[in-house]
């Protein structure tokens, strides 16, 4: 009975060695991986928002304009200037649809009042130059009335050659001087 | 029959010869009537002083009394060389045989001697050299820093001596932008001494000097108008004359007591009279057209100025009433900025002709024009010196605009500024 015994334990010990060995075997055969190459998965990142703001009821184009100081609006300039012909200041045909899209912003902001400028080029003389400046501003306010613009909301200036956009001495020059420019001076 | 014949051939030989020698001296005889300039001998001063500030003030004087005199267009100067030839000058024994053999009619004898604090005192005795005559004697004191004024002021006495108008101590009211922005700036005849008038920042145009040198009418954007101011010089006061619309080009009358200017206060570019207060407003013009530029007549009965009635801009005189308007330009599509002579008989004024801007003086008794300037520029705004001889007006012939000084032929042009541009001069008269 004992022998049995010790039969059985020591073929259970033989059992376990063997199969200890074998394990052992087993745990060599991999290769080791170099730790470089171990690659970590990246974590997804949640981007952190704040809650939406909220939204202020749309302002109305007349709230926009309300919002404006006069030197936003004068730096936006809504009211694109002319051009005029040399030594003259009849309103020229291509300066015709700009003084119409000019009054139809002047009616839908009727408020507002404008300084129209006078300007010429430097081939007049000093004093001819102020008052060809005038009747070119004049000029200008007569057809925005004539499209329904009260004179009462223009006011008119004409700096003659003294303030020249272009200092050049060309006709390039030139023609870009001759001009009405359109200052808004209240809202 | 034969002795008339003799003697209108001799006429006629003589008349050949005064015309050669007339024509040696150039267009001088134009306006002196065949005056030749008068040949003075400005000899070194003789000074009183070991103090070397009063050595340098004395050669000054000289420097400055020369150029005015050479400037004048009614003096000339011996050569310096010439006086080494004779014996030196001895004030208390003068050898007028010595003066008149190197060529000189005139002879100044200029003194310097110096005075308590700081000052100096110059002496000028002039002499006619073929009678030996003293003509005339003038003693200043100033400071050492007025040598160039004692200078002008000896010339001008020069001048009242034989008959002519003195210009030296005039001055030049124009605009400048060295400082940033066009503002009003005053300096001597000779561009010496240029001083700033007007702070107003914006835009200053078209001064116009009073005839006592101590107020100027000019235009001004201060306001943000182009208005008409009269600035006090020597008080710092400044009054409002016109308001309303484009308000510029002053002119003084000669008696300094109205000014006649241009204005759109009514709708339309017309001429005006107003007093130096703004009050007493009187409109001369009443002519759909742009009437502007007005300068006075030196009798103060006419004015003349520039209107395009006739579709170009032309030159007009009337009476200071505004009645009897008259046409003098022709011979041209834009003529302004008309400048009546101190001896009312010519008209300096701008003509355009193809983008070129000339200065042309329009003679009122022979309808003659003489071109002044012809030098493919811009040159404007001409104004008469006191005495008529000369005209300050501005070219861009530079690069910039700056302030030139011609005489009535177009003759010894010579810039006055540098700084900036330099614009619409005004000599007062």
């Amino acid at each position: 009975m004992i022998k049995k015994l010790i039969v059985i334990l020591l073929a259970s010990l033989l059992v376990l060695l063997v199969l200890l060995s074998c394990k052992k075997r087993v745990e060599i055969k991999p290769p080791v991986p170099p730790p470089t190459k171990v690659e970590k998965k990246a974590m997804p990142v949640e981007e952190v928002e704040e809650t939406p703001a909220i939204a202020k009821p749309a302002l109305t184009e007349e709230e926009i304009f309300k919002a404006k100081t006069l030197e936003e609006l004068n730096i936006e300039q809504p009211l694109q200037m002319i051009h005029f012909d040399f030594d003259k200041y009849d309103i020229r045909e291509d300066a015709k649809p700009i003084l119409e899209k000019n009054a139809e912003w002047l009616r839908r902001y009727p408020t507002v009042k404008i300084l129209i400028e006078g300007h010429c080029d430097e081939r007049g003389t000093e004093e001819y130059n102020l008052a060809l400046g005038e009747k070119r501003a004049k000029a200008t306010r007569d057809y925005l009335v004539i499209l329904g613009i009260s004179p009462d909301r223009i006011k008119i200036i004409s700096y003659g050659k003294s303030r020249p956009l272009d200092p050049g001495h060309n006709e390039i020059a030139w023609a870009k001087n001759r001009r009405a420019q359109f200052i808004i001076i209240a809202k | 029959m034969r002795v008339f014949k003799i003697f209108l051939i001799n006429f006629i030989i003589l008349s050949i010869i005064v015309i050669t020698v007339f024509n040696q001296q150039e267009v001088v005889i134009k306006i002196k009537g065949g005056m030749p300039t008068i040949p003075v001998a400005l000899p070194k001063f003789i000074i009183h002083s070991d103090n070397i500030e009063i050595i340098k003030a004395a050669q000054k004087i000289r420097e400055v009394l020369q150029a005015d005199l050479k400037f004048s267009r009614v003096f000339e100067l011996v050569p310096e060389e010439f006086y080494s030839y004779i014996r030196p000058l001895n004030p208390q024994n003068i050898f007028f045989k010595d003066w008149e053999s190197i060529q000189s009619n005139i002879l100044i004898v200029g003194e310097v001697a110096s005075s308590e604090n700081n000052k100096l005192i110059f002496n000028g005795s002039v002499y006619d050299v073929r009678s030996g005559r003293f003509i005339f004697g003038k003693k200043y004191r100033g400071g050492i820093k007025l040598v160039r004024l004692i200078a002008h002021k000896m010339a001008d006495e020069m001048m009242k001596a034989f008959g002519e108008k003195p210009l030296f101590t005039s001055k030049i009211v124009f605009v400048s932008d060295r400082d940033g922005n066009p503002e009003i700036y005053m300096m001597d005849y000779d561009g010496y001494n240029q001083i700033r008038l007007t702070y107003n920042k914006v835009i200053d145009l078209l001064p116009s000097l009073s005839p006592d040198r101590t107020k100027i009418a000019y235009t001004s954007y201060r306001r943000a108008n182009p208005d008409l101011f009269i600035f006090h010089i020597y008080t710092g006061k400044t009054i409002p004359i016109s308001t309303q619309g484009t308000n510029y080009a002053p002119s003084w009358s000669p008696d300094g007591k109205r000014i006649a200017f241009c204005s759109s206060r009514s709708g339309n570019h017309e001429i005006y009279i107003t007093d130096e207060s703004g009050k007493n407003l009187k409109r001369l013009t009443f002519n759909k057209a742009i009437d502007t530029s007005p300068d006075w007549s030196p009798t103060g009965r006419e004015i003349v100025f520039t209107s395009d009635r006739g579709g170009t801009p032309q030159l007009y005189i009337m009476d200071a009433e505004g009645t009897n308007v008259r046409k003098i330009s022709y011979g041209g599509t834009y003529h302004d900025s008309p400048s009546w002579s101190p001896n009312g008989d010519k008209i300096a004024y701008v003509s355009r002709v193809e983008n070129r801007f000339d200065i042309y003086v329009l003679d009122l008794r022979t309808n003659q024009i003489i071109k002044i300037t012809e030098n493919n520029a811009r040159n404007e705004n001409p104004s008469w010196s006191p005495d008529g001889r000369h005209i300050v007006y501005s070219s861009n012939v530079s690069g910039t605009i700056q302030l030139y000084i011609t005489d009535y032929d177009g003759r010894n042009t010579k810039v006055l500024t540098s700084k900036g541009n330099n614009k619409m001069p005004d000599w007062s008269h």
